[in-house]
């Protein structure tokens, strides 16, 4: 009976980083947890080979392309896109938000040579000699593009963790098909979760600034 | 007549001069009335007339929403400080036993700094920490979690009410599993009467465990350094509510601990105090005198740090030929893991003749629930709702008229009836019986309404300043959870100094600024804004008074209005903002305000209503429409209320048709402690959404509502799928299977 660690999971036996969750239960623990809650004492214990041996970190220094700046920045074969912006980067880009790490909820989703990606599921050396936007990046300094301006003026946005993410898939979106339907802008944000419900008027916004970037061609 | 969320006002005679005003405050997350003793009048400042308003009671941008767009916007999660460690932590794989694990091997491991033991090698509930490292990067950290090896070794458990009912179950709490609670109302009379009603109805009630969701999880950076000192940026509702707990953790003063809470994303009624994550990072801070940052993962968040509690509730309801409710006896059971639960009891808001109800809570080795947005409330509602419809289509009679003849208060009239023509009752065919359930696809509409305090009480202490080259900022220690507070803060001001909103400069989120209340209870608006008004206004007094002064006029001859200080005394007398300031003193003029009982209110009313859409071959529910009617005595801004509706009525979608923790209690496993698993509500579920400001209450005072507008949504939408064909689904949520099954196809 397969429970966890399918060929397609990460493994560490290959050096990939494990989903917590993925770690605590092996698969021996599982059968000899199979017996329920009654049955007494049961042993679970983490699969021996997920707990690696002490590994010398792979300290690397690769230069990414970030908001049309080049960075010099060191890190792991393992580190994600996301990590190497919000940690590694001598001057962090904390904007794009870590939530779910695992490319369900859109939180930190940046543009790699134009288009949306989480960067939770991209490794930090694949961005490498590819374009990377953050929301930093999406307007210069001290600007906000038809998007921005629009979420604010629509309150598209309530705790804003959620909101970076919203604002590059929506920008990237909306340069593109600026005269996107209600509908189509729903199915664009189909991978960005906000919890404190602020779809409508994002959508909203959307809509706004998609009619400002139609007036400005 | 029964009010299920009242005790009666206080008996004494209140002195002199002085008169009981009721408020409300906020018990762990639950909201309870309460009478303050306050000034009949003390001459302080009142609310204008809304017609007087030029800011407030109008859609005021977010002062934040550049930051929040362009993420400048700093969180905890944000916070990079030299030196500091990123910290993980394990949460137990088994719901009850004991573990054992190795922290030299943790600490063995490249990249890792502190390792810690939490929980003393025992389990209590699944999903307990009971390991934490601190790493040079996060990846490190889990590296050393790895290394620890931690061996669980199970006892028995119960984590469901059905495996801590039975027989031979694990004792979980000390007085037992089963704990019950007062029994309420007349229980002979209450079956008298239901034996005579025209009309009776009964039914059981189910509904799940939904977790908060916070995207930013639980956590703090703790900036300790082994000094005598520390900083705790927390994702928190209280900024005051971290200090001395870390105080206490870090063996150091109160004073010796600032708390910010620049930004925070989502709370939900899950963050207060120092929590277990602020605990464990202050723990590994002192150990490693660095440091530390410990903001969870999903995992961590799904596990140890509350949610919204399931419950059990068997209802039976009778009304006479007029649709009066003679008759209602509920039997109550709340499921709060480790916890107790919440659930205000029944007939919640409506009227009773006579009622009858017992309340119990079952304990499960599961983590103990917390505040969630209206605690309690949506629980009672889904029960309360449901069984009025299911009155309604027995005694033949249209539900919405149902819920108006068993409602006392007229303002639940006048929503209801607005939130019936919004969303088109009138020319809906089943307006007194469900649709039959025949065809593919079947439209339908339900109701349901809310209740809540959101009073304030004297907590907040708010210093505004003007300065004399025309800057005017205002300082209090409060935060803001997303709902707009930074905002309303700044456009008080601004309204009672007739200036724009960005010319004053809102500081918030830390305890080196005025004491403010903790977020809980939709009790913010209600305790700060009052006191923000009555800074305002004293700073304006004093401004004037020194402005007049300088050119010799009676201070009552000016005014501040249009970004400009107006002198009636002389014809051509009008002063720039900026000339003005520069007659005050170097030090400018500064007052602090604290609570005005006379500018905050207590009660709000909501009534909500969804159409939806049921595909009757695949059980699939979509909500069609959701409209919102919601008081809140004087709206500060109308923009961020309709959010809140939003929102409110979004989080109920996701009740009502998505959320819930699945455990496996054969295996003792969480199966959806994540994203992906447990779903929330995404855009292409979104409704077209009508929220909707009751504009028709005119007291002149600030109440908070952002909890009544979370409570109605997902009974109204079960209300409508049953409304659309006849399938009355009883358990949240209404997944496809449950649909099917309740309209006889599976």
């Amino acid at each position: 009976m397969r429970y966890r660690g399918m060929r397609s999971d990460p493994s560490p036996e290959r050096g990939e980083a494990v989903p917590d969750d993925k770690l605590e239960v092996s698969r021996r623990g599982f059968l000899q947890g199979a017996g329920g809650a009654a049955a007494g004492a049961l042993l679970i214990q983490p699969d021996a080979a997920a707990a690696p041996k002490a590994r010398k970190s792979g300290e690397q220094s690769v230069t990414l392309m970030v908001n049309g700046e080049s960075r010099d920045v060191s890190l792991e074969a393992r580190t994600t896109l996301l990590d190497a912006l919000r940690i590694r980067l001598e001057d962090p880009l904390t904007g794009t938000k870590l939530v779910c790490d695992r490319g369900t909820c859109g939180a930190c989703t940046v543009l790699l040579d134009g288009d949306p990606v989480c960067s939770c599921l991209v490794l930090a050396v694949d961005a490498v000699g590819h374009e990377v936007t953050t929301v930093e990046g999406l307007a210069p300094e001290g600007e906000m593009n038809a998007v921005q301006r629009a979420m604010c003026k629509h309150d598209g946005m309530m705790c804003g963790f959620c909101t970076p993410g919203i604002t590059v898939t929506l920008t990237a979106f909306m340069e593109a098909q600026p005269a996107a339907t209600r509908e189509e802008v729903q199915a664009a944000l189909s991978g960005n979760y906000c919890r404190c419900g602020t779809y409508p008027h994002v959508f909203d916004a959307a809509l706004e600034a998609g009619r400002e970037l139609q007036e400005g061609k | 007549m029964a009010r299920a969320l009242q005790d009666g006002p206080p008996t004494e005679p209140a002195p002199e001069g002085k008169e009981w005003k009721k408020t409300s405050k906020d018990v762990d997350g639950h909201p309870v009335d309460h009478w303050i003793l306050v000034d009949k009048d003390d001459g302080g400042p009142t609310w204008p007339a809304r017609e007087r308003l030029s800011l407030l009671n109008k859609d005021i941008e977010r002062v934040d929403g550049a930051e929040k767009v362009t993420g400048a916007a700093v969180y905890s999660h944000d916070v990079r400080l030299e030196g500091m460690l990123y910290a993980v932590v394990l949460p137990a794989a088994i719901p009850q036993g004991t573990y054992s694990l190795d922290l030299d091997a943790a600490r063995a491991v490249d990249g890792v700094v502190v390792a810690q033991d939490v929980a003393g090698g025992e389990v209590r509930y699944l999903g307990q920490a009971v390991a934490a490292v601190a790493g040079i990067t996060p990846d490190h950290a889990r590296d050393g979690l790895r290394a620890l090896g931690v061996e669980f070794e199970a006892g028995e458990w119960a984590l469901t009410r059905e495996q801590a009912m039975a027989e031979g179950a694990p004792a979980i709490g000390r007085r037992g599993n089963r704990r019950s609670g007062r029994a309420r109302g007349d229980s002979d009379a209450t079956r008298a009467a239901l034996e005579s009603a025209a009309a009776a109805v009964e039914a059981e009630y189910t509904l799940p465990v939904q977790h908060h969701v916070c995207l930013e999880t639980h956590g703090v950076v703790v900036d300790y350094r082994g000094g005598g000192e520390a900083t705790v940026y927390a994702s928190t509702q209280g900024t005051f509510t971290i200090g001395s707990e870390a105080a206490g953790t870090l063996g150091l003063r109160d004073s010796d601990v600032t708390a910010v809470v620049e930004h925070m994303g989502g709370g939900f009624g899950s963050k207060f105090g120092l929590d277990i994550p602020g605990d464990i990072a202050c723990r590994l801070a002192l150990e490693a005198e660095r440091p530390v940052h410990l903001l969870l993962d999903r995992k961590g968040e799904s596990s140890f740090v509350g949610n919204r509690s399931g419950g059990w509730q068997r209802v039976k309801a009778g009304c006479d030929e007029t649709g009066k409710l003679v008759a209602l006896d509920a039997e109550i059971e709340t499921y709060g893991g480790l916890g107790r639960g919440s659930n205000p009891g029944l007939p919640y808001i409506y009227d009773a003749q006579e009622y009858s109800r017992v309340q119990a809570s079952v304990m499960t080795n599961t983590d103990s629930s917390r505040a969630m947005r209206a605690p309690g409330h949506p629980q009672a509602s889904f029960a309360m709702e449901s069984i009025l419809d299911e009155l309604a289509y027995e005694a033949g009679l249209d539900p919405l008229e149902l819920r108006k003849t068993n409602l006392s208060d007229p303002v639940y009239h006048r929503q209801l009836d607005r939130v019936a023509a919004e969303i088109g009752w009138s020319e809906h065919p089943n307006r007194t019986a469900p649709g039959t359930g025949d065809g593919w696809t079947a439209t339908g509409i339900g109701f349901g309404v809310a209740t809540w305090g959101g009073g304030g009480r004297p907590v907040c202490e708010v210093d505004v300043k003007i300065s004399s080259d025309g800057s005017v900022t205002v300082e209090v220690g409060t935060q803001d959870l997303g709902t707009g507070v930074r905002t309303y803060v700044a456009a008080i001001v601004a309204e009672e100094l007739g200036l724009q909103v960005e010319q004053v400069t809102p500081r918030i989120g830390s305890s080196r600024y005025g004491a403010a209340n903790a977020s809980g209870g939709s009790v913010t608006t209600a305790c700060l804004a009052p006191s923000v008004k009555a800074a305002a206004w004293a700073v304006r007094r004093s401004f004037l008074e020194k402005v007049a002064g300088a050119r010799g006029v009676d201070s009552g001859q000016l005014k501040c209005a249009d970004g400009a200080v107006h002198d009636l005394s002389s014809a051509a007398g009008k002063l720039s903002w900026s000339a003005a300031c520069a007659l005050l003193p170097s030090e400018g003029v500064a007052e602090r305000g604290k609570w005005n009982h006379k500018l905050a209110g207590n009660g709000v009313h909501g009534a909500q209503g969804a159409k939806v859409e049921v595909d009757l071959k695949t059980g699939q529910v979509q909500v069609l429409e959701m409209v919102a009617v919601q008081d809140c005595g004087l709206p500060l801004n109308h923009l961020a209320l309709r959010s809140q509706l939003n929102g409110g009525m979004i989080q109920a979608l996701g009740y009502a048709l998505l959320e819930e923790r699945v455990l496996d209690p054969e295996l003792g496993l969480n199966l959806n402690p994540n994203m992906e698993d447990y779903k929330i509500p995404g855009s292409m579920q979104m409704p077209l959404m009508k929220a909707i400001v009751d504009e028709e209450d005119d007291r002149q005072v600030v109440i908070g509502m952002s909890e009544a507008a979370v409570i109605p949504g997902a009974s109204a939408i079960a209300n409508a799928v049953h409304n659309a064909c006849g399938a009355r689904v009883r358990e949240l949520p209404l997944t496809p299977d449950k649909v099917l099954a309740a309209l006889g196809r599976v």
